[in-house]
């Protein structure tokens, strides 16, 4: 149950650090349009 | 029998008022298709989020948690969390052109077929696309029929029409009466999920006291069946072993991002950042629904230590819901899982009908149309394809699990290899399209029909020596197909084949850039 349940939260987290990794990419790129706003989470 | 009555007479009275609501919002076919590009983040997360929990995460997983233990949060739970976790990496390339593609074909010709009149391409994978979204709305409207034949005494062949009226009302405003609608449908799946195990908690005493029994049971899934193994429902790999669970994590898992769904609803947030963080927020909201659903599904156990011989597993909720939980909340939950899959359904009815009309007729017969002649031709193929899902599931073929974890593998066969090379590698090109969709998708129906265990893997890595066999020789790609993925500004030449391609297919509508982003 334990490994069941580490494999699904294990794969959350990877989701958090990917989707925030791919949110400072999208800030470094400096594209309006694409949502950069100056702060990683803020979208518009 | 009263309490359900009641609680599904408020739902279809609310999901009328929210469909002729959002009927005012389908205004042009970008609204229609992808609800105009301009999707705002708590709207995105809600249909984003209902369209995830289906029947078969709200019925065929706890189904499969009963009958083969913890196994089951590894491949459907993790599986499709660990394929939506790579969602954001589609979403950050493919919502950064200007005008994105309306639909996952048309993205498929814009990248690949950027100067074909007539996009063979973008029609293969229509079709492609209406076979499996056809065997998932029908997975819908099975499990649709089994709560609804619990919630009103129906036989279930006869209950499984009523899905036809639901999706009569759903469908009638396009994207923005699917999304409206599925955000009230994630409350109420939530909602639902949370009551129910709430009481399956309390009359199992918590969670000790279901892995107690899971660790000691033997009693059979069916009665009069075989006695299950000590202890097997607590392994990792539960009664599927290691192969078959490996096979279904990575057909859940990889499949999803490449799903046609998923990617056209990267397509519909206002921007990349919205996009990336739609994904986020819904997975955020699914650890609200899917941990409530490991505890009914695992529950299930203690309470009903086995099913009547004449059901499958995918009846253990109804079951559970109807013998064990208050009226109201069993009302609120068997109406949450109509929900689930009411939400589902529509979203897919919307992807196979646009791909069969938009993607196939009207490119390989291509003519300029009225957008209310192209939404009214829109609906009607719903309608079509939601009749002939509901034909179909008179006499369902499958579980409703292992259906999804089917066709996932076969749209991961057939798109894995296309969406991200095409994504993140500018040397991709049309003749490697061509190849890795036609070897991946006939090599995964030729290893599963041979009944080889991982059949995924074995289309992957045929379709990836296909392809990259196809690129290397044959020509690269022109600047105008990869430009709009890989740069913020686009040239000249880039801009004028965008244009030139929506102008063959459809009537454009009026620009629209100064209305205020919704949601």
């Amino acid at each position: 149950m334990f490994l069941a349940m580490m494999v699904w939260v294990g794969t959350m987290i990877f989701s958090f650090l990917l989707g925030t990794f791919l949110c400072f990419k999208v800030e470094k790129s400096g594209v309006k349009r694409w949502g950069a706003t100056g702060r990683i989470f803020k979208y518009k | 029998m009263i309490w359900y009555i009641l609680v599904f007479s408020f739902y279809v009275l609310f999901l009328i008022w929210a469909n002729v609501k959002s009927l005012k919002k389908a205004e042009s076919i970008d609204d229609y298709t992808t609800g105009g590009h301009r999707m705002g983040l708590l709207l995105g997360i809600g249909t984003t989020a209902a369209t995830w929990v289906s029947v078969a995460s709200v019925i065929g997983v706890p189904g499969y948690l009963y009958s083969s233990g913890v196994a089951a949060v590894i491949g459907w739970v993790a599986g499709w969390c660990f394929g939506g976790a790579l969602i954001p990496i589609v979403a950050y390339k493919i919502r950064r052109p200007e005008k994105p593609a309306r639909t996952f074909p048309e993205f498929i010709r814009h990248r690949f077929e950027p100067f074909q009149k007539k996009s063979t391409l973008q029609a293969i994978v229509g079709i492609l696309m209406f076979i499996g979204y056809l065997l998932l709305v029908n997975i819908q409207v099975t499990g649709f029929g089994i709560v609804f034949s619990s919630i009103t005494g129906i036989d279930y062949k006869i209950a499984i029409f009523g899905f036809l009226l639901f999706i009569l009302i759903t469908s009638v405003g396009g994207f923005w009466s699917v999304a409206a609608t599925d955000t009230l449908n994630t409350i109420l799946i939530m909602i639902g999920v949370l009551l129910a195990s709430g009481v399956v908690w309390s009359l199992t005493g918590g969670i000790g006291n279901i892995l107690d029994t899971l660790a000691t049971t033997t009693a059979p899934t069916n009665v009069g069946g075989p006695e299950l193994e000590e202890g097997i429902l607590l392994s990792p790999f539960g009664t599927f072993g290691i192969g078959a669970l490996a096979s279904i994590f990575i057909s859940n898992s990889l499949g999803t991002p490449s799903s046609p769904h998923w990617v056209t609803r990267m397509l519909a947030p206002q921007n990349v950042k919205v996009a990336i963080l739609q994904v986020m927020g819904t997975i955020l909201v699914l650890i609200f629904i899917m941990t409530p659903l490991i505890v009914i599904g695992l529950g299930a156990k203690v309470l009903v230590p086995s099913i009547p011989v004449d059901k499958t597993t995918d009846y253990i909720i109804p079951l559970v819901i109807q013998q064990y939980t208050p009226p109201i909340i069993g009302g609120i939950t068997l109406v949450a899982i109509c929900a689930a899959a009411i939400s589902t359904a529509n979203s897919m009815l919307l992807h196979c009908a646009t791909s069969l009309y938009y993607d196939v007729y009207l490119n390989i017969a291509p003519k300029r149309i009225s957008e209310k002649k192209f939404k009214n031709w829109l609906r009607l193929s719903i309608f079509g394809i939601a009749t002939a899902a509901v034909l179909l599931a008179i006499n369902p073929p499958w579980f409703l699990a292992m259906g999804f974890v089917y066709v996932y593998g076969g749209f991961g066969a057939a798109f894995f290899l296309v969406v991200f090379l095409g994504l993140y590698w500018k040397r991709m090109n049309r003749a490697g399209a061509y190849a890795g969709i036609i070897i991946g998708a006939v090599v995964y129906v030729a290893a599963k029909a041979m009944g080889y265990g991982l059949p995924f893997v074995i289309a992957v890595t045929a379709s990836l020596i296909g392809v990259l066999l196809a690129v290397y020789f044959t020509k690269r790609p022109p600047l105008e197909a990869y430009e709009p993925y890989f740069e913020a500004e686009v040239s000249d030449s880039t801009r004028d084949v965008l244009a030139k391609m929506r102008s063959t297919t459809q009537e454009e509508p009026e620009a629209k850039n100064d209305r205020s982003h919704i949601g």
